[in-house]
């Protein structure tokens, strides 16, 4: 019996890419652009020397991560591991010519292998991005970093004693330009006095995957087990939490949930709907909710000031101004598009429909932030690599000074162990919140790396 | 056969030049580039904005004779030294960098490391062949100026070069270089990079500046293990 995979592009997501922009567009929203579009990633030759990888934990997510590798020319595949013979075969396929293993030990003994992307269910990360780490592997681990603090703490540990090694968490965003290019912009003031923050996931699926023996079935649907797994808020939550610690610049103090299984009754221990509100500093609270069981309005950010709110959705965003707020200047020149509005269906008796003349949307190509991400890392991992050695021809062994070069080298922007470990403590207590239905307290103390 | 004295004198000449000369050669001493605060810089100009790039790696080493300047304050007469020194700076620790020195563009970076045929070439190497003191240092924190004459060899093409350089002593025989040069890209067959970019062509200017700040060492040999 094949395992189904839970990211399959559906109707409902083709139906509702078409509105988009119609839908933001009539809410009065002045699109916000990064100047420099990203280019495609299909670039003729490598930025740099290509860096050996190997993928561990090849689910429908690590077959995501295999086949945007397979469009970043930077990178080479060597190696494919999973302990599901089936999962690592179709690494095998998505990776061509690239060794296939059930064992990681083997990838982390291959010397030509210089960096790895931890892609398995998150419970099972921490042994293996240590080893990683101690074996002198570039490690992408993906976020959550772990089920656990205590697990969290060991990743971002290891990573901090190894400042020779490039360890970047999924927070995949963090590498986005366009998310970049806000920055600066949210926190210059535009948005004026802070008010509040949303989130939400909406997306009608099951998550559960199909499997041909009990055995697996524990193994492949880990995340609807509470014992391993953080539920949506730790698994899709995570990113949307992240960047609203980075905009305000603040960590959470407190967070209260709520989890409820709706639709879903099948056995799982893991709420397939949760309500969370989580409390920023100076009474600024950010509320997130997602479920499994409906699909409207799908998935964004939005940040709420006194003079404009933002909403972030996918590599879009859009700026809706306050009537009282001050004239920035630009946005006078900004693009701006007006439709007919259209949403939901009208029961209207004697109802007539009018499109006018819409103009084309024009979806400039951009890259996903996974793309973004792992490019990244890449550059990064090779950068790094490369500076290592560089510095001991110029100057032989000086594990001091060396260790200080490579603290000061530039990288591409990425999530390091710190805001990896941050959003996977967030992450871990605000779920915590959910499955007691409590207000659950995040002590500073949890957030630092001792 | 009794020897005549110009010839015993020869002899004489002969066997003290005999002595002197290994010596001579086992007297220069050697220093090898320090970690620290060194740095070159680049600098070049276009038709949008002034550039600069910045590397913190400068690899190699000098050798200097024994009457070289290797403490502050040291005196010393203008003229030849002897002196022999070889850096190198990897090509792809240069990084483009803003005025306030934040990182420019990696796009800016890739485009200099292929102009400079970093896969065949991945240095950029100067080799001294000539040193003159031109003035001794005013004070004891004051540098030592010479002019040094070499080559320079930048994506596999060598060209001559003569440039000013301040050396200042800093005690422990440990020595500051100093020194700028103006150089011109086409001079080493590379085409200014000119990269289509969506405001229009930028041009890059064909002359740069280079200027470094290299710290050099005398290694101090290892203390000998005591006696069982």
């Amino acid at each position: 019996m094949n395992e189904t995979d839970s990211l399959d592009f559906n109707r409902r997501d083709f139906l509702r890419s078409g509105s988009l922009a119609t839908l933001m567009t009539m809410l009065g929203g002045v699109e916000l652009i990064a100047q420099t579009p990203s280019a495609p990633a299909d670039a003729d030759k490598p930025k740099g020397p290509r860096v050996k990888l190997g993928v561990i934990g090849i689910g429908p997510w690590g077959r995501e991560i295999l086949n945007t590798l397979a469009r970043l020319p930077q990178a080479e595949v060597v190696a494919v591991c999973d302990t599901y013979a089936a999962m690592a075969k179709r690494g095998g396929t998505a990776a061509p010519g690239a060794a296939v293993t059930a064992d990681y030990q083997t990838i982390l003994d291959n010397k030509d292998i210089t960096a790895v992307v931890i892609a398995t269910p998150t419970h099972l990360h921490k042994d293996i991005a240590v080893a990683a780490l101690k074996a002198g592997k570039h490690v992408y681990c993906e976020a959550p970093l772990a089920h656990t603090i205590e697990d969290a703490r060991a990743i971002a540990q290891a990573a901090k004693a190894l400042p020779g090694l490039v360890f970047q968490s999924g927070l995949q965003l963090r590498s986005d330009p366009q998310r970049h290019f806000l920055l600066p912009f949210i926190r210059s003031g535009a948005l004026g006095k802070s008010v509040m923050a949303r989130a939400q996931f909406h997306k009608k699926q099951t998550w559960r995957q199909t499997s041909p023996n009990p055995e697996r079935e524990k193994a492949v649907n880990w995340r609807l087990d509470k014992e391993v797994s953080l539920g949506l808020v730790g698994e899709i939550g995570c990113h949307p939490i992240d960047q609203v610690t980075w905009y305000f610049n603040g960590l959470p103090k407190a967070a209260t949930g709520f989890g409820s299984t709706i639709l879903h009754q099948d056995g799982r221990t893991v709420p397939d709907t949760v309500q969370a509100v989580l409390e920023f500093p100076a009474g600024v609270n950010m509320i997130y909710h997602a479920t499994l069981a409906n699909s409207f309005d799908a998935e964004y950010e939005m940040l709420h000031g006194s003079d404009a709110a933002v909403m972030m959705r996918e590599s879009k965003a859009w700026m809706f101004k306050e009537v009282d707020s001050p004239l920035l200047g630009w946005e006078v020149y900004a693009r701006k598009e007006t439709f007919y509005k259209e949403t939901g269906i009208a029961l209207v008796a004697g109802a007539s429909k009018s499109t006018g003349d819409a103009p084309k949307e024009e979806v400039p190509f951009t890259n996903t932030p996974l793309s973004f991400a792992l490019g990244n890392f890449l550059r990064n991992a090779s950068d790094f690599t490369i500076a290592k050695k560089e510095f001991i021809e110029s100057f032989g062994e000086d594990a001091d000074a060396l260790k200080e070069h490579l603290t000061k080298l530039a990288r591409q922007p990425a999530a390091g162990f710190v805001e990896g470990y941050q959003a996977t403590v967030i992450a871990i207590k605000t779920n915590e919140a959910i499955m007691t239905g409590k207000r659950v307290e995040i002590k500073p103390e949890m957030y630092e790396l001792t | 056969m009794k020897m005549k004295k110009s010839d015993m004198k020869l002899g004489y000449i002969a066997l003290a030049l005999a002595a002197v000369m290994p010596l001579q050669a086992a007297d220069t001493i050697r220093l090898n580039s320090k970690p620290g605060s060194l740095k070159v810089r680049i600098e070049g100009t276009s038709n949008i904005h002034d550039w600069q790039v910045e590397g913190k790696l400068i690899g190699g080493y000098m050798e200097v004779g024994q009457n070289f300047p290797l403490e502050p304050g040291k005196a010393a007469e203008p003229g030849k030294v002897e002196a022999k020194a070889e850096a190198f700076i990897p090509v792809r620790s240069l990084r483009s960098i803003e005025k306030d020195g934040s990182p420019y563009s990696t796009k800016m970076d890739d485009i200099m490391f292929e102009k400079l045929r970093v896969t065949e070439f991945d240095r950029v190497v100067f080799r001294l062949s000539e040193m003159t003191l031109k003035e001794a240092a005013k004070s004891k924190d004051a540098p030592y100026v010479f002019e040094a004459k070499g080559e320079v060899v930048v994506g596999g093409v060598t060209n001559a070069i003569t440039m000013p350089v301040s050396i200042t002593p800093l005690g422990d025989n440990q020595l500051k270089v100093v020194g700028s040069v103006g150089l011109k890209m086409s001079d080493f067959k590379i085409e200014p990079p000119a990269p289509a970019i969506a405001a229009g062509l930028i041009k890059t200017g064909d002359p740069v500046t280079v200027k470094f700040e290299w710290l050099v060492v005398q290694k101090k040999a290892a203390a000998a293990a005591p006696a069982k």
